[in-house]
């Protein structure tokens, strides 16, 4: 945890560092006053602070973050984590080209089925309904636009 | 109507667990698009409570809260769900909760109007000084470190950085990507940390185990009514006073309104044993809370909470500003609000009481299906803000931190009041300045904006020192 908590810190130290550096591309000041560099600049400045003091003050602190919690999980958790996150990339990457109703029909049946599932009917009328039906209630009713893929649906 | 279907929606985004009620209520803004500002804000409002209401029967019947605030009826709730008295453990949240709620928002209508012609005479360094007091108290208030609390903080005001510079429309780190220049959406990061996030961390231990009971005589015996009602009343109060401080978040009054009952109960080796007081005390504090925190939100423009701020950033969607001037300019909006939560707790009363065995059944839905449910709305709530698949993007890559935050035990609170208020503050701050010729005296010779930061400053030393030394990888609270 102490490990973890150290890694974290550093990242946020090369954040703000980073916002730092690019909040010199802004004006500081201009004629009426604080320009759109200012703000930024100060809070990048007190994040690399706060960040960097987080850091000694878990590296050389007693009792800090010293916890048994551990980042990583068991394997069966990560797995099963890492399918839901592997399901919502597929979405972002097909929505646009395939649309909502097909690109979330895909997800609504992968998902239940790489979680475990065996009923492939229940799946599919799942999916179906989480799709299709989805779909028809947020743009017929709702009159949200959704994606319409390049099959027309 | 309105009021009805988002009280039906809060109460189930309470009860499934892996959807808390800032997820919840961001998921559901699209579906308030196409409807007018009173009845998008007045449905809004009603998940919100609504989800409060829900969150009790999962730490009933499963000892999982099914949101933050019903951690603490775990303790006492669970028990009486094992004694086969999960049918008193719901009534008595119930009734608590509808009594708080209704007593808090009648408390509301009364002080809401002073203090907003009170905040009428803000000017630009009162406003600054009184965000920062806000952002103080979430942030003095949340987890169990300081400094990193802080950092949430400051990566909240970050993220508020990216786009248009909300004085001068300067675009600011936006790297030449299109929807950045709209800023990073706070509907997908809510979405993000506290959908997806929470999900992520479910799937370690997606398996619920509901206890089976008869959810009959659900209303207390006189017995039990005796000792009830105190624990209501103090409850009541606790809450409502506690949501008027901004940024309390609703975990203390709870925990709050528990630990004063244990002190004033004859038996205080019997809480954690299943006692009656342990669940109605903390559950009307919850919901009494819930209605003092929209006093803030509503007279002052300060979101108490995540949920909150989903709830403020709905009232932007349509045109609104909460604040004072919104007493003045749509008195219409604040009345009708204010009507909806008198109806809104007795039909809370009414969904939970007859239909808890109905919610109940829910939980038997198996995470397969509930969880890839639950994405679904959360791809369609983040993509139909600006009908961007980047926002899908967006709200994926702050699952991912969400979840990493999680384990950390780093909060997440801070992050979302500091996203949606950031840009208040910078122009609050840099108006200020305008105004004085860049002296920064003029927050320190205004005696109202003086006040509130020696009362900022108040905060921050006070948590500083109940935090040091920091310590983090306790186990989590008990439930």
């Amino acid at each position: 945890m102490k490990r973890a908590w150290q890694i974290a810190s550093l990242a946020f130290v090369a954040l703000a560092a980073f916002m730092l550096v690019k909040s010199f591309e802004y004006p500081f000041k201009d004629r009426l006053g604080p320009g759109p560099g200012f703000f930024p600049l100060w809070l990048s400045i007190i994040t690399v602070a706060l960040a960097l003091a987080l850091f000694f003050h878990t590296r050389f602190g007693k009792n800090v973050a010293d916890g048994p919690t551990t980042l990583v999980p068991e394997r069966s958790g990560a797995l099963r984590a890492l399918v839901i996150l592997i399901a919502l990339v597929g979405v972002l990457a097909l929505l646009t080209t395939l649309g909502f109703r097909i690109s979330l029909l895909l997800f609504l049946v992968f998902l239940p089925l790489a979680l475990g599932v065996r009923n492939w009917w229940l799946t599919l009328i799942f999916a179906l309904a989480g799709s299709f039906g989805v779909f028809h209630v947020f743009y017929y009713w709702l009159r949200l636009p959704l994606p319409i893929g390049v099959f027309g649906i | 109507m309105f009021a009805f279907i988002g009280c039906v929606l809060g109460t189930l985004i309470g009860v499934l667990p892996g959807l808390g009620p800032a997820a919840g209520t961001a998921i559901l803004i699209p579906v308030t698009f196409y409807l007018d500002p009173i009845p998008a804000i007045i449905m809004l409002a009603a998940i919100y409570y609504g989800a409060m209401y829900g969150g009790t029967i999962t730490s009933v019947l499963v000892n999982v809260p099914g949101e933050a605030a019903s951690v603490i009826t775990c303790l006492d709730g669970y028990q009486m769900a094992k004694q086969g008295r999960a049918g008193p453990a719901l009534g008595i949240a119930a009734i608590g909760s509808f009594i708080g709620g209704t007593i808090a928002t009648f408390a509301l209508m009364l002080v809401s109007l002073p203090l907003a012609s009170f905040a009428l005479r803000f000017g630009p360094p009162e406003v600054f000084a009184l965000l920062v007091v806000g952002l103080s108290l979430v942030t003095g208030l949340a987890g169990r470190s300081l400094l990193a609390a802080l950092i949430m903080t400051l990566f909240g005001l970050l993220l508020a950085m990216v786009g248009m510079d909300p004085v001068r429309g300067a675009p600011r780190y936006t790297f030449g990507i299109t929807p950045l220049y709209d800023g990073v959406g706070f509907i997908p990061v809510v979405m993000g940390l506290f959908g997806v996030g929470e999900i992520l961390l479910s799937m370690e231990s997606p398996v619920l185990e509901v206890i089976k009971t008869k959810l009959t005589d659900l209303l207390p015996k006189r017995k039990e009514w005796k000792v009830s009602i105190g624990a209501i009343g103090r409850g009541t109060g606790i809450g409502f006073f506690l949501g008027l401080i901004p940024g309390i978040g609703a975990i203390i009054p709870t925990f709050i309104a528990y630990i004063v009952e244990k002190r004033v109960s004859k038996h205080p080796e019997k809480f954690g044993t299943g006692v009656i007081e342990g669940v109605a005390s903390p559950e009307t504090a919850n919901n009494s809370y819930a209605n003092g925190a929209l006093i803030p939100l509503l007279t002052l423009g300060i979101p108490g909470s995540p949920t909150l701020a989903v709830l403020m950033g709905a009232f932007i969607i349509h045109g609104l500003t909460p604040g004072p001037f919104l007493f003045k300019e749509r008195p219409d909006v604040v009345w009708g609000l204010i009507a909806s939560l008198y109806l809104g707790n007795i039909m809370l009363l009414i969904l939970n009481l007859p239909l808890v065995g109905f919610w109940a059944k829910l939980l038997e839905i198996r995470y397969q299906y509930l969880y890839p449910g639950i994405l679904l709305f959360c791809i369609l709530g983040a993509y139909s803000m600006n009908q961007s698949v980047f926002d899908i993007g967006v709200m994926i890559l702050f699952g991912i931190l969400g979840y990493i935050f999680r384990k950390l035990d780093w909060p997440l609170a801070p992050t979302i009041l500091a996203l949606i208020l950031g840009p208040m503050m910078e122009r609050a701050l840099r108006t200020s300045l305008e105004i004085s010729g860049g002296d920064f005296s003029i927050f320190f010779t205004r005696p109202i904006s003086a006040g509130l930061l020696i009362l900022a400053a108040i905060v921050m030393v006070s948590s500083a020192v109940r935090l040091l030394p920091l310590r983090a990888g306790k186990p989590r609270t008990p439930c």
